[in-house]
């Protein structure tokens, strides 16, 4: 495409929509795929921007590896039709599109691809990629899983989730893990119910939204880009608000979807996994911290020649910390 | 706010004199109950009762803590923050008198928490190192009886109720009382530093003077002998307070023989008032409930004003305490001198001052009644003991020469100070009489022969002349202490126990705690929890940047590693 305005992207962007609307809402293996393909082909266009080489590079990665998945989930697909005759018995070919789907979406062990891309987006693009293209190989998850092997999964998950974040310095790579990581929080979520799912899903793209908003709006994308630049109070207070809460730390508000859901693992007698849950979450909330620690102390370190202004929609600012602060109580007061 | 505290406790002293007087003329005694809540079987009440023998007290608190405040805003007004001071004060006196009027355990552990608490805010008040130590010290001591207390609490719940002066007559043989007495016979000791406690007294005069006055010589100290006191019926014939005898009289003995020894003019005043507090105890375990109290509360003001008189000499000699540098005041502060020497004669027993009444009627009852020989002998070596450091205080502060600079101030006119010593004094003239003609209805029957009668006076006589040769101290004088330097420690530091509850019960666990810290805390728990973990996370984290860090078509190659992995892994 040669121009890249704005009509182009709000075309594209209807289509992803509408994508992942037919993919859901399908009755049949081969709607699922055919959703799948169109969400493939409609984001493409929306993050390859022909004047940088890094998102074209970008694009192209992500066009290989989702393909190679939509390839597999059809071929998976076409051998349940004929060769299994449709039987839900079988161990084997819901691995195969378990896997599959897992590779859509960025899951480990086929996740390799995930930090690479997300570092060449921009931080829309990677909003986009963190939570829409999420909901239809989840839900497409939720109708054919196997249980023993998306716990193997999840535990995966969240170690490569916790470990690989620990030595990032780049913003976009450390969301990407943390990514992976409320990925293993959401498989689990889609073994219980899809409500479920969406409650976490839900509370998490909004946490998502949150922060990453406030990057894009401040024009990081680096770590020590917090660091050099004189941010206001209430800016950093933001930060902070919005990085604990990613990280799950009460009173904040994803503190609630993450202890729904070890409410289920205990209730189903997951004690174990619960362990992994909780441990690699401090990972989490170790590496968060780490980010934000220095500039909420009283001496903080504070470089003078670079002035962050407060532009003129810090009301979104202020408004998302008062949400990441009071939701769980007031989440109380909606179901009495 | 020293004026306002000073009228305001000075009210409240006459209320308390003209209640006290209508009471004990009338033989009332009146109990107000309120109940806060009962559950299950207890109730917990509020109580407060007013007999002669609370009231009488109270009245004594508040006219010396009146009088201790008007003094402390001449003795402490180079202070910055002395309206902390005075709340302090008033927190103290407030927690005394919650101690006094209570007939019920959990509020007498209001009080003695809150007087053990504010005494050690109270002697920290000056912010060195050795108001520190003294500090700890004197709150952990307390301490000590605190957790006893909080047991007696515990134990009296067998009752149903914590109004422990119902439930004398009726079980007095009981197994649970038996225990009870013994925690609340160590509770008055770690009060009032008998034997194993009394470090804590003698280091506590690192406290400002007016504290010393008001606390350290009439009130907090006196809480464990009240407490004994208002116990008395359920103690008389119990083991323990034989032993309670036994350690009163020996610190007794013990405190005169180091005041002896000692040269800094307020832990002479200190082991003076350890010592009387030892004779109080001991005649209170000898069953004589009334003629301690009768002695506690002459000694109290006598003792007050002698402290106060010292402060006022400590700020004449420019804030130096020890009394070889003093000499020869008399002749230059003819008031303060004064009232020195009648609180220290009242301490000796001279005749017809206060503490004559109180300290020949206890001699007596010694005599009178059959007691042990060791009794007998340490209550009058004592006795001559006190008139012996007594003299020897007034020698080195009073009549030998000048000994701290050629050209000196002596100032003695500052009126606030000697205004309320002049209360204390007109009190500790006469409230020795005017105490024995209230308290005891009719006098005690005493018949002894003469000379058992007149040994108060040979051994005072004998202890004022030890006093005076003792303090004939000159150049070439031969210094006799070094000659038995063993034996004079010995004596001098209090027989050793300082040493005993402080380094010797610490040591061990610090010298353990140390090991533990550089070993445990600073050693394995780091490499197993703090840093270690974090290493092996990093160490974790680089070994998977390495996999990230690649090529793509090694991703896409690593993907269908994967598949073949867990198709062979799961199909099995």
């Amino acid at each position: 495409m040669l121009t890249n305005n704005n009509s182009n992207k709000m075309f594209f962007l209807f289509i992803l929509f509408f994508s992942t609307l037919i993919s859901i809402s399908s009755n049949s293996w081969f709607g699922c795929w055919i959703g799948l393909e169109i969400n493939l082909l409609s984001f493409i266009p929306l993050i390859s921007n022909s004047k940088n080489l890094l998102s074209v590079e970008t694009s192209l990665k992500y066009f290989l590896t989702q393909s190679l998945a939509s390839i597999n989930f059809l071929f998976m697909i076409l051998i349940k039709f004929s060769l299994l005759k449709n039987f839900n018995m079988n161990n084997i070919i819901s691995i195969m599109m378990n896997s599959s789907l897992l590779m859509k979406m960025g899951s480990a062990p086929f996740h390799f691809w995930f930090p690479n891309i997300v570092e060449g987006l921009s931080w829309m693009n990677n909003f986009m990629l963190m939570t829409w293209q999420k909901i239809s190989p989840m839900i497409l998850l939720s109708y054919y899983f196997n249980k023993n092997f998306l716990i193997f999964m999840i535990i995966m998950n969240l170690i490569i989730g916790s470990l690989g974040g620990l030595n990032q310095t780049s913003l976009r790579k450390l969301l990407a893990f943390s990514s992976i990581n409320n990925l293993g929080w959401m498989i689990f979520s889609i073994m219980i119910s899809e409500n479920l799912w969406l409650f976490y899903f839900l509370i998490y793209s909004m946490m998502i939204f949150m922060m990453i908003s406030l990057f894009f709006l401040m024009n990081m994308y680096f770590m020590n880009q917090l660091f050099i630049n004189n941010m206001n109070f209430f800016i950093k207070l933001n930060l902070l608000i919005n990085f604990l809460s990613l990280g799950g730390l009460p009173p904040f508000m994803g503190f609630m979807p993450k202890w729904i859901i070890i409410n289920f693992l205990l209730i189903n007698k997951f004690y174990f996994l619960t362990f992994i849950f909780m441990m690699t979450s401090l990972i989490i909330i170790y590496y968060y911290i780490r980010i934000i620690y220095s500039s909420f102390m009283f001496n903080y370190f504070k470089m003078k020649w670079v002035n962050l202004l407060m532009k003129n929609n810090m009301s979104l600012i202020n408004l998302s910390s008062f949400i990441s602060i009071s939701s769980m109580i007031l989440s109380t007061f909606i179901f009495m | 706010m020293c004026f306002n505290s000073f009228f305001f406790l000075f009210f409240f002293m006459l209320i308390n004199f003209f209640f006290f007087v209508y009471f004990i003329m009338n033989g009332l005694s009146v109990f107000f109950e309120w109940e806060i809540i009962s559950f299950n079987s207890m109730s917990i009440v509020m109580s407060i009762l007013l007999d002669w023998m609370s009231l009488l007290f109270m009245m004594f608190v508040s006219l010396i803590s009146s009088v201790v405040i008007f003094y402390s805003k001449s003795y402490m007004n180079s202070e910055l923050n002395l309206n902390r001071f005075i709340i302090l004060v008033l927190m103290f006196v407030f927690s005394m008198v919650l101690l006094i009027i209570s007939p019920n355990l959990i509020s007498i552990l209001l009080g003695w928490d809150g007087l053990g608490l504010i005494s050690y805010c109270l002697v920290i008040y000056y912010q060195n190192l050795k108001s520190y130590n003294a500090g700890m010290l004197t709150a952990l001591s307390n301490r000590i009886g605190d957790v006893m207390i909080l047991m007696v609490i515990c134990w009296v719940m067998n009752y149903g109720s914590w109004n422990y002066i119902f439930y004398f007559d009726f079980m007095k043989n009981d197994y649970v009382m038996f225990i009870i007495s013994f925690m609340i016979i160590i509770a008055a000791m770690t009060k009032s530093a008998q034997i194993p406690f009394s470090s804590w007294l003698p280091a506590a005069m690192a406290a400002p003077t007016p504290v010393s006055a008001l606390v350290h010589s009439s009130t907090l100290v006196t809480a464990g002998v009240y407490l004994l006191i208002r116990f008395n019926y359920l103690l008389i014939d119990m083991f323990f307070f034989k032993v309670l005898l036994f350690l009163s009289i020996l610190t007794m003995f013990m405190s005169g023989i180091s005041a002896n020894y000692e040269f800094d003019l307020k832990k002479i005043i200190a082991l003076s008032t350890l010592s009387q507090l030892g004779l109080m105890m001991s005649i209170l375990s000898l069953g004589f409930p009334d003629i301690a109290f009768f002695h506690l509360l002459t000694h109290a003001m006598f003792k007050a004003l002698l402290f106060m008189c010292a402060g006022v000499i400590i700020h004449m000699m420019n804030d130096i305490q020890d009394i070889r540098y003093m000499g020869g005041l008399s002749l230059y502060i003819p008031l303060t001198s004064l009232c020195l020497n009648i609180s220290n004669l009242s301490l000796c027993g001279i005749p017809f001052l206060s503490g004559f009444y109180s300290k020949d009627l206890i001699l007596e009852m010694v005599s009178f009644n059959s007691f042990n020989l060791m009794v007998f002998i340490l209550f009058y070596l004592s006795t001559g003991l006190t008139v012996f450091y007594t003299f020897r205080l007034i020698m080195y502060v009073m009549i030998n020469d000048f000994n701290l600079m050629m050209i000196y101030n002596l100032y003695d006119e500052d009126y606030i100070m000697l205004n309320s010593m002049f209360v204390l004094l007109f009190m500790s003239l006469l409230s020795g009489s005017f105490l024995s003609w209230f308290i005891f209805s009719y006098p005690y029957m005493i018949y002894l022969p003469f000379n058992l009668k007149l040994m108060v006076i040979y051994v005072s006589i004998l202890g004022s002349i030890l006093g005076f040769m003792v303090s004939n101290m000159g150049i070439y004088s031969l210094n006799k202490l070094l000659l038995s330097y063993n034996l004079s420690s010995f004596l001098c530091l209090m027989w050793f126990m300082p040493n005993l509850s402080t380094y010797g019960l610490s040591y061990i666990y610090l010298n353990f705690s140390q090991i533990l810290f550089k070993n445990i805390d600073m050693g394995w728990s780091e490499i197993y929890s703090g840093k270690g973990i974090f290493n092996i996370l990093k160490n974790y984290s680089v070994f998977y940047n390495i996999y990230q860090m690649n090529n793509f078509k090694i991703y896409l190659f690593s993907f269908i590693l994967w598949f073949m992995i867990l198709f062979i892994f799961f199909f099995i």
